[in-house]
């Protein structure tokens, strides 16, 4: 399983299959750029919580658009669902399946919705399109879907356990419908629908002129072959990896304590989850699959960050869990905040492998999605609105140079916040700051970067409130001396000044003029604080990112 | 007498036509004075400026003070709140896998960035008064730092510019020779990060800009130029002087608005009017769609914009164009996994291809198009110089030994490379925007437009290729084709319901009344001006818009019924589906343009030569999938109008090298484009 440009069959010239594979890759760009100009809801077209993936026939990943690194390796399992299920003759061409299970393979929680279309070519399989987008409501007990609070999935959203949607260019109006009754946002609903379809489709259409023009071998063998050299490049650049066991635990907020080892040998990096607790009776709880996504980021960004990834890039992976635990829960499990346990995950991973590769890691960052849902009248319209918000925050500080300020999380990648002037016309609240947090914590040789301020004040009655964030009580982590960040949480000051933190909540009533305070932690520091060069703190202070007394006191340097 | 100069990268072309014909005339670029080699390209091209009824000017000063960032120390002030929205910018990081990512530092450090005491909401009401009397002490501050301009950006001040209005006042009484932008002068469109960037890198260039128009002007009219000149912007039209100094970033694209504008004029002149334009140049390629005779505009944007990099996004509006790096100087690289690459990087002209014999290490498309016999090696730039065939040959060292492949296989490989590349970049503007590319003409230009315009075609499956006239300067003489133009953009979310036509029609009105007013006061001529409307709209709830040509008269319901039916239209073409929603207009966009007295193409002498006199030899070129060749080298300053020319055909002069593949025919028309077909008819 290793054919390389130097040993094709002769029918097919590598320069050939060079511009095939640089075709799937224009192919999922397109998909990706469709669905965002065609969605409907902002976590879709600013916060692009959703990706796009093509498979060859077997279902394996050839090539993904995603703006998220969290989704480049989701969607295989949901073809593989996809396939189990319906017999090949029951498959055909101009179908769209449709599933959101996380337990089942393929998503992470209900409110990411995978849409699956097989593409043939004169009349047999020649691959797959996939698509996954956070959907804004699909009922349940929650607005939104989400809360610490859910107990089973039920309580999560309507299910969809891989059905057709469209059968041969038909849509399943009964299914459509039943879909959008469910929704507590039905026209932003059928808006993401059709973006999704569109999105396939674009992708679809190129897919098949690339067929037309190269023929169906010259393809079939083009994916194959990139897929061999996902997986080529990602052994050749373990060679270069230090080698050994790697540790690290975390006590979380609640008491509990999660722990990984990742052993990298000359051919495998295995994950032991191993002997982690029990899934959780709330919604904080991983899939498999989801776990695994968590292996493939960490890995992808220490062998090969700045080249595609397919199924191949991820082939060295190994992974070991306990069934039942909160990183492989079961069915019935609530998993709609899946999102911070595998956060969680990720960052202990991170934590254990960046003593060793200093110079692809970082001290940690905020680690945490942050994500925070409001919703409510609109004071003009009276249009009851919902916001699905992750936030930025600060990133740890390396060997090389201080940390970012304001950045998405790790998982994310290439998402935007939402502007202020944009929110506050769609949303009917006002944002009355937005700013760097200049809160301490983070001190080093090299500073972490600073997270934000962000305070929305809510101008209508009937609004309500959920979050769950975590490093809300310990900072992220310094490495080699450099100081522990500061924290995530949220105020709420009441428009009577009764002012209460929240760490998570969930569906808290907000009135007129009721601010939420959002704070996002600033990241680990990187190094002895008293070696950072003295004329770097006078620009500090300068810019009021550090305070004349915690120079004094941190760093030594008095003005 | 028309001329336009274009200031590129590497040369200052010059055209110039009167009623003699057309000329053309090539100068080194001067950096960082660029007039000096302005009036050098003059100089050589023995033109008098007294004589010249208009001259058209393109320049790079914009875009390379922001790329090499030689602009002003800039200050910054904005709403109390929001002093570090410039620095947060998006939070995005496109780099997925990399979590040592760097953000691209900000243009104004924080110590710069000063807030003031404000609030207007989304509807333009005034939250928080504006507390003016808090500008004296940030002038004070920013005086002290030595700040040589200002960006002043309010939240809304799309809808309500009242308070940007008197900070910008308040900071010129009491600062005159100070430069200040005003954001909703440079962007009417929301986004405060966006705006404020656009804001912020206009106010940077400010001092640059008007020092070098003013500097320009100076030395043209001390040479006799009676006029004034004409300045080329992103938006494929010209300004004044005057409004090139109020809006300088707009000149930030100049060069490539000015080759599709050029592409979309010529199309009329000859009729074509749907046309994929395709520009190659030394370090990119850049290709447009012309449908009807007219370009699209688009403010999406961005500078250091690349698939690492989210770039800082510049709010005004620029010919929509697709730029991939892939032009003469792109340099072929192997990956980890034994891939071959063309681009981005570029060996630019320091060193150069290896064929300049000037150090450059590595194989480019230039070399590569050499090795197969594609270039004369006698008219290797301009005839000037041999190429370094040493050098060449080491340069392939390394990848011959990577792939294990010929010299003459791995440059059939970079060639190969190189054009897929392009046709997706030209899929991009065409296929994937619902455009069928059999419906339109290839237009290629640029230094080597000429020469991968065939192949390109063959892919695309475009049935005809035009290479112009004067194909390497093609930009410059686009300049010349060009009408004086200012667009205004303004956000304002309306829903198109019945009933709705009055007040849209009002926003239009109001917008053409003060657009108006500042067009005649950076003189443009009242007469000759004319309007054109635009709507970007969406269908309620998404986020990006569609651009729909709006009628110029009055809007009454039945108009906007019109104008909801072509939006749900160009959504199908584009998207593939239509929704049953609210359809929203979001940015009302007016374009004021004021019609130049262009001089056509004239058409060349035809002295009834015989082709067999422009034939200079024979030589071995190498095409690729269509195999080597014996092919007939034509002179193409020795070819008429009328003469057809069979492939596999060269025609070459010191500035372009057209290639003709086997069983393509080509003939020059009456102008001196030549027009290949690409199938037998």
């Amino acid at each position: 399983m290793s054919s390389t440009a130097q040993e094709l069959s002769p029918d097919f010239d590598p320069i050939t299959i060079e511009i095939i594979q640089s075709s799937l890759s224009a192919i999922t760009d397109e998909m990706f750029a469709t669905m965002r100009r065609t969605a409907m809801s902002s976590i879709i077209y600013e916060v692009l919580d959703f990706g796009v993936a093509l498979f060859n026939d077997r279902g394996e990943l050839a090539s993904s658009g995603s703006g998220i690194p969290g989704f480049i390796g989701m969607l295989e399992p949901g073809v593989a669902a996809i396939k189990k299920k319906f017999n090949a003759a029951d498959i055909h061409d101009g179908d769209i399946f449709m599933l959101n299970i996380p337990h089942h393979g393929g998503v992470s929680h209900i409110n990411d919705v995978v849409m699956i279309l097989p593409v043939f070519a004169h009349g047999s399989l020649i691959g797959w399109l996939a698509n996954k987008a956070h959907w804004v409501d699909l009922g349940g007990a929650f607005p939104g879907g989400i809360s610490p609070d859910a107990t089973e999935v039920y309580q999560e959203g309507l299910q969809l356990p891989g059905i057709k949607v469209i059968d041969r260019g038909e849509v399943n109006q009964a299914v459509l419908d039943i879909i959008l009754m469910n929704s507590r946002v039905p026209e932003t609903t059928k808006g993401d629908f059709w973006a999704g379809v569109a999105s396939m489709r674009a992708g679809q259409k190129r897919f098949l002129s690339l067929v037309e023009k190269y023929g169906e071998a010259a393809v079939r063998h083009a994916m194959t072959d990139y897929i061999a050299l996902g997986e080529k490049i990602a052994r050749a650049a373990m060679t270069d990896l230090p080698k050994g066991t790697f540790e690290a635990e975390e006590t979380l907020e609640d008491g509990r304590v999660i722990k990984a080892a990742i052993t990298i040998t000359d051919d495998a990096f295995t994950v032991d989850l191993r002997g982690n607790p029990d899934q959780s009776k709330t919604s904080l709880n991983s899939s498999r699959d989801a776990t695994f996504v968590d292996c493939q980021m960490i890995f992808k960004a220490i062998t090969s960050p700045e080249t595609f990834g397919n199924a191949g890039s991820f082939r060295p992976i190994e992974l070991l869990t306990d069934e039942g635990s909160i990183f492989d829960a079961k069915y019935p499990a609530a998993m709609s905040i899946y999102y911070e346990t595998s956060m969680l995950l990720f960052d202990l991973l991170w934590k254990a492998l960046a003593p060793a590769m200093p110079n692809r890691l970082t001290a940690g960052h905020y680690a945490s999605i942050c994500g925070t849902f409001m919703g409510g009248p609109h004071p003009e319209t009276g249009h009851v609105h919902g916001i699905v918000e992750p936030q930025l925050g600060g990133w740890g500080a390396s060997q090389e140079h201080d940390g970012i300020n304001a950045l998405y999380t790790g998982y994310h990648g290439d998402t935007f916040n939402v502007p202020v002037e944009v929110t506050e016309q769609r949303n009917g609240l006002m944002v009355d700051r937005l700013a760097l947090n200049d809160a301490p914590g983070g001190e080093g040789e090299r500073i972490g970067g600073k997270g934000i301020l962000l305070d929305y004040r809510i101008l209508a009655e009937d609004w309500w409130l959920t979050m769950a964030y975590t490093r809300t009580e310990t900072g992220p982590w310094g490495l080699e001396g450099g100081l522990e960040g500061s924290t995530n949480f949220v105020e709420v000051v009441k428009a009577n000044g009764e002012t209460t933190r929240h760490a998570a909540c969930t569906a808290i009533p907000l009135g007129v003029n009721d601010v939420v305070k959002v704070y996002t932690a600033t990241g680990g520091g990187y190094g002895d604080p008293k070696k950072r060069a003295r004329e770097r703190v006078l620009e500090d202070i300068k810019n009021g990112y550090v305070s004349k007394e915690r120079a004094k006191e941190i760093y030594g340097v008095d003005v | 007498m028309r001329v336009a100069t274009d200031v590129g990268g590497t040369f200052t072309d010059l055209v110039c036509i009167d009623d003699d014909g057309i000329r053309i005339t090539k100068s080194d670029t001067t950096p960082p004075n660029f007039e000096k080699g302005v009036i050098r390209v003059l100089e050589k091209a023995d033109i008098d400026p007294a004589r010249i009824d208009d001259f058209v000017h393109g320049t790079t000063v914009v875009i390379n003070a922001l790329l090499s960032r030689r602009g002003a120390k800039t200050g910054l002030i904005t709403t109390r709140g929001f002093r570090d929205v410039l620095e947060i910018a998006r939070g995005n990081r496109p780099d997925l896998f990399n979590f040592a990512f760097k953000k691209p530092a900000p243009f104004v450090p924080r110590y710069l960035r000063h807030e003031i005491t404000e609030r207007m909401d989304y509807l333009g009401r005034v939250v928080e008064p504006l507390a003016l009397d808090e500008v004296d002490s940030i002038v004070a501050a920013l005086k002290a730092e030595e700040v040589e301009a200002v960006a002043i950006c309010c939240l809304h001040a799309y809808v309500n510019p009242e308070h940007e209005l008197a900070i910008e006042a308040r900071v010129r009484e009491l600062w005159p020779d100070v430069s200040i932008i005003a954001s909703h002068k440079v962007c009417g469109e929301w986004r405060e990060y966006e705006r404020t960037s656009t804001a912020v890198l206009s106010a940077y260039v400010h001092p640059i800009a008007k020092g070098y128009l003013a500097s320009l002007d100076e030395k043209l009219t001390a040479r006799g130029l009676s006029g004034k000149p004409l300045i080329m912007r992103s938006n494929g039209g010209v300004a004044t002087v005057e409004g090139a100094r109020n809006d300088p970033i707009s000149m930030v694209e100049s060069g490539p608005a000015s080759g599709v504008l050029g592409a979309a004029a010529l199309g009329v002149q000859i009729g074509e009017p749907n046309l994929i334009a395709l520009d190659i140049g030394g370090t990119t390629a850049k290709t447009a769609l012309i449908e009807n005779g007219a370009a699209k505009i688009t403010t999406s944007y961005k500078i250091e914009w690349d698939r690492t990099n989210p770039g800082y996004p510049i709010r005004t509006p620029v010919v929509d164009l697709v730029e991939i790096g892939n032009g003469g100087g792109s340099i072929a690289w192997v990956d980890k996994g034994g891939r071959m690459h063309v681009g981005p990087q570029s060996a630019g002209s320091q060193p150069g291809p290896a064929a300049y014999g000037r150090g450059g290490e590595h194989i480019t498309t230039t070399d590569a198009n050499l090795v197969l016999g594609r270039i004369n090696p006698k008219l290797f730039l301009g005839g000037e110089q041999e190429p370094d065939w040493d050098s060449i040959d080491r340069a392939f060292e390394p990848l011959i030994e990577a792939l294990g492949e010929t010299k003459e296989d791995i440059a059939r490989g970079v060639i190969g490379i190189a054009n897929a590349n392009m046709v997706n970049a030209l899929k991009l503007v065409s296929l994937n925007r619902g455009y069928d590319p059999r419906e339109f003409a290839l237009i290629a230009f640029g230094g080597g437009g000429a020469m991968h315009a065939v192949a390109l075609a063959e892919e695309l499956m475009t049935p005809k290729v035009i290479i112009p006239v004067n194909s390497s300067v093609f930009s410059a003489w686009g300049m010349l084709m060009c009408d004086l133009r200012r667009d205004f953009l303004k956000t304002e979310v309306k829903t198109l319901n019945a009933g709705a036509a009055d007040d849209i029609e009002a926003a239009y009105e109001a917008m053409e009344a003060q657009a108006r007013e500042t067009c005649l006061a950076e003189g443009m001529p009242a007469d000759a001006m004319r309007i054109e409307r635009f709507a970007d709209m969406r269908y309620a709830g998404q986020e990006h818009t569609v651009k729909v040509p709006t009628p110029h008269k009055r809007l009454d319901d039945a108009a906007l019924q019109e104008l909801t039916k072509a939006f749900h239209a160009l959504h199908m073409r584009e998207y593939t589906f239509q929704l049953d929603s609210d359809v929203e207009l979001v940015n009302f966009h007016i374009v004021v343009f004021a019609d130049i007295d262009k001089k056509q193409l004239p058409p060349l002498p035809v002295t009834g030569r015989a082709l067999s006199e422009a034939q200079k030899g024979v030589r071995k070129v190498d095409f690729g999938a269509d195999g080597v060749h014996d092919t007939n080298e034509y002179d193409l300053s020795l070819i008429e109008p009328g003469m057809k020319i069979a492939g596999p055909a060269v025609l070459e002069d010191p500035t372009a090298t057209i290639v003709i593949s086997p069983g393509k025919r080509a003939h020059m028309d009456d102008y001196g484009n030549i027009h290949i077909q690409m199938r037998a008819s």
